[in-house]
């Protein structure tokens, strides 16, 4: 019988929700310590810059090199290349800008931006009309991919058989309740330099799922060298399917 | 034209008994309330390693919400599901406000949860918050159990559209009350996606079980109050319509027989809810008090005639068979502390009082009536009531408007001047909601603790 007050009952409960919602988020690590799985979303720049140089190296004669990312004001963007005998093959961006407007543009520009770079063979592109940010900021990245392959160059010619070590393995399919996956890692001087899912689940929500988490599993599985990687936060099946496919590859390429 | 149900046997034998407090079970079940959500939560935390982005902490908060909801959804429920350690030891009334709180905040949090999964889906698939209808069409489509999500969400909206005070007042009541029953499909079709797209339930096969648990002894409560009880209760106790009275000018009396009614453990101060097999009447219950200590061949309420269903009470025939669900209500002799007993009534809440005063464990001098009226006409069993204060030596007060139309004075020095010793009564309070809260709040002025204020609202 005491009075009540439903909006003053109201404001309070929405209050202490949405400060128990906002609390519990800030409470929870931002990342995972000793693992790059996290920093796919947030800060994939080190990572993957961290890595380009290994992969440069490694892959002067005939691999791939990953340049570094160029900030945009869209976002970033980063440009990998495949090379065969010091011919650049292929060209793609791994970063984009993404979101709204953006998206149409990237899908626009890019591909054309990749037709050009294995065309000239070098950063001299023309920038594509409408899309002026994301052109610099690919030309920019591709430079500095180009930088890798060259600086790996000299070396590549006595480690003709030094590439040979690097050795590609599959891993054997997982199965998991949403689809297939396979793991693909190269292994070069006993270190894991890239891992790549060949299989992941696709179709709806997993290809959302698929195209989120597997490239922050690769980055930690070059990270931690090992399949002891952290699972992915709301892509737990696919990341369970790529640890057993990841150790199955990863015991492979030691025996 | 009157008739007294007064002095039988079963009454006296009540008025015999020890005065045995029993405490509300409200906080405990609070308690568990608030464990069982900080146990959702922790589900969350537990399966959750760490946030990467902005798109995590809303996908994040989306699924705290979701996981919220889910829990509370099954508690809505489990409010209504008429189980009796609610109904009789908290209080139909209470645990009705806490279903209609509980269900508002609800409704909340699964909109909260939609808007925060869909952005979260939209920003993971590199669009923007503009697209988040297209998103949630995608969702609703793609996704297993969403179509069945979607509808239960709309037949939740509705429903929460309609229980909206000003809404809900301009309804008649069966309509209202039909579209609420929807409640049962809404959580049934929502029940789904929480397991099939649960990023929780996906991984922790014990969070799975724990939650077809929750969902599962919920549904087996409904199953069992809502439906196999009332149909034992009456199947075992044949009730029918034995006579009408018009006690009052708008007020009448209906008498039921039945068979063993005394074994159904109803208590002065309860009631039931009735559905009387005439024509019109058939497909709506309403709850109405017992106005006189159940007997064994017996029951009575007494009913204001205010709306169609209680209008339409008048013309019922002898022999009309009657589905009685109940007993319910925790205003009962069980509420009180001490010896000392003031009820008081406000106009037809003199029904719940009339059969307490002819109950109430206490010797003569403990018990004290106050009825208020608009005029002596409008007093109601007053010569039952008469009678019991006769035979049990009680105090019974009335409190009428004067000729020239002015209210009584109930105030807390007049009560301390009728009733010196007010502070030290239990107080028993039933009538109209401005006549309940000023009497509440002249009885906390006497000094009477409000914890000693027993009082039942249907008020929301």
């Amino acid at each position: 019988m005491k009075k009540s007050h439903p909006v003053r009952r109201a404001v309070l409960a929405t209050a202490a929700t949405v400060s128990g919602i906002v609390l519990l988020l800030t409470l929870k690590p931002a990342s995972d310590p000793g693992s790059a799985s996290a920093a796919g979303g947030a800060a994939p720049p080190a990572a993957a810059a961290g890595q380009s140089p290994q992969g440069g190296a490694q892959a002067a004669g005939s691999g791939t090199v990953t340049g570094e990312v160029a900030q945009t004001q869209y976002g970033p963007v980063q440009v990998r290349l495949t090379v065969s005998n010091g011919k650049i093959t292929q060209a793609e961006a791994v970063q984009a800008p993404s979101g709204g407007r953006s998206t149409q543009i990237t899908a626009d520009a890019v591909p054309q931006l990749n037709q050009a770079t294995v065309t000239a063979g070098s950063a001299e592109i023309d920038a594509v009309s409408g899309a002026t940010y994301t052109s610099t900021g690919y030309k920019q990245s591709l430079q500095s991919a180009l930088d890798q392959v060259q600086a790996g160059g000299g070396g590549a010619a006595d480690q003709g058989s030094g590439s040979a070590q690097a050795r590609t393995v599959t891993g054997e399919v997982a199965q998991t309740q949403y689809g297939p996956v396979q793991v693909r890692v190269t292994v070069s001087g006993g270190k894991v330099t890239q891992a790549e899912a060949v299989q992941a689940p696709s179709g709806g929500r997993s290809s959302q799922i698929t195209a989120d988490a597997v490239p922050q599993l690769n980055q930690a599985a070059v990270a931690a060298g090992s399949a002891d990687i952290d699972a992915v936060s709301g892509a737990t099946y696919t990341s369970t399917g790529y640890q057993q496919s990841l150790q199955s590859a990863l015991d492979q390429a030691g025996g | 034209m009157t008739t007294t149900l007064a002095g039988g046997r079963a009454a006296r034998r009540q008025t015999m008994r020890r005065i045995r407090p029993r405490r509300s079970p409200a906080v405990p079940l609070l308690l568990a309330l608030w464990a069982g959500a900080a146990g959702v939560l922790w589900l969350w935390w537990d399966n959750t390693p760490s946030i990467a982005d902005r798109t995590g902490q809303i996908l994040a908060a989306g699924r705290i919400t979701g996981l919220l909801a889910g829990y509370l959804m099954a508690l809505v429920v489990l409010q209504m599901a008429r189980v009796p350690a609610l109904e009789r030891r908290v209080g139909s009334d209470r645990v009705a406000r806490w279903h209609a709180m509980t269900g508002r905040y609800t409704l909340c949090l699964v909109l909260a949860h939609i808007f925060l999964i869909m952005w979260g889906y939209a920003l993971q698939a590199g669009k923007g918050l503009g697209d988040i209808v297209q998103q949630t069409v995608d969702s609703v489509t793609q996704l297993p159990d969403m179509g069945k999500a979607a509808i239960g969400t709309g037949l939740l909206l509705l429903i929460g559209l309609v229980s909206i005070g000003g809404i809900r007042r301009r309804m008649p009541y069966d309509t209202w009350y039909h579209v609420h029953l929807m409640t049962y499909a809404a959580v049934f079709l929502t029940f789904w996606h929480q397991i099939s797209t649960g990023n929780e339930f996906a991984v922790e096969p014990l969070a799975k079980t724990f939650w077809y648990g929750l969902y599962g002894s919920v549904t087996a409560l409904v199953i069992w109050y809502r439906i196999l009880t009332p149909i034992r209760l009456n199947l075992k106790h044949r009730m029918r319509v034995e006579a009408v009275i018009e006690e009052t000018p708008g007020i009448v009396s209906v008498l039921i027989g039945g068979r063993k009614l005394h074994r159904m453990g109803a208590e002065a101060g309860q009631f039931f809810r009735w559905r009387f097999m005439a024509p019109g009447m058939r497909f709506s219950s309403h709850p109405y008090s017992l106005s006189a200590a159940p007997r064994p061949d017996m029951l009575r309420i007494t009913v204001k005639a205010i709306g169609d269903h209680s209008t339409r009470l008048r013309e019922l025939r002898p022999g009309t068979r009657v589905w009685a669900e109940g007993p319910y209500g925790a205003l009962t002799a069980s509420r009180r502390s001490r010896g000392k007993v003031l009820l008081v009534a406000g106009g037809v809440g003199i029904t719940p009082m009339r059969a307490l005063f002819e109950t109430l464990p206490g010797a003569a001098g403990d018990l004290t009536l106050l009825y208020r009226a608009n005029s002596t006409q409008d007093l109601a069993l007053w010569n039952e009531l008469a009678a019991i204060a006769d035979e049990r030596g009680a105090r019974l007060m009335y409190a009428v408007n004067s000729p020239d139309g002015a209210r009584p004075d109930i105030s807390a020095e007049s009560l301390q001047r009728k009733i010196p010793d007010i502070d030290r009564h239990d107080v028993f309070l039933c009538g109209p909601p401005g006549f309940a809260q000023s009497v509440y709040e002249a009885l906390r002025g006497a000094g009477v603790p409000a914890r000693r204020i027993h009082h039942e609202s249907f008020e929301m």
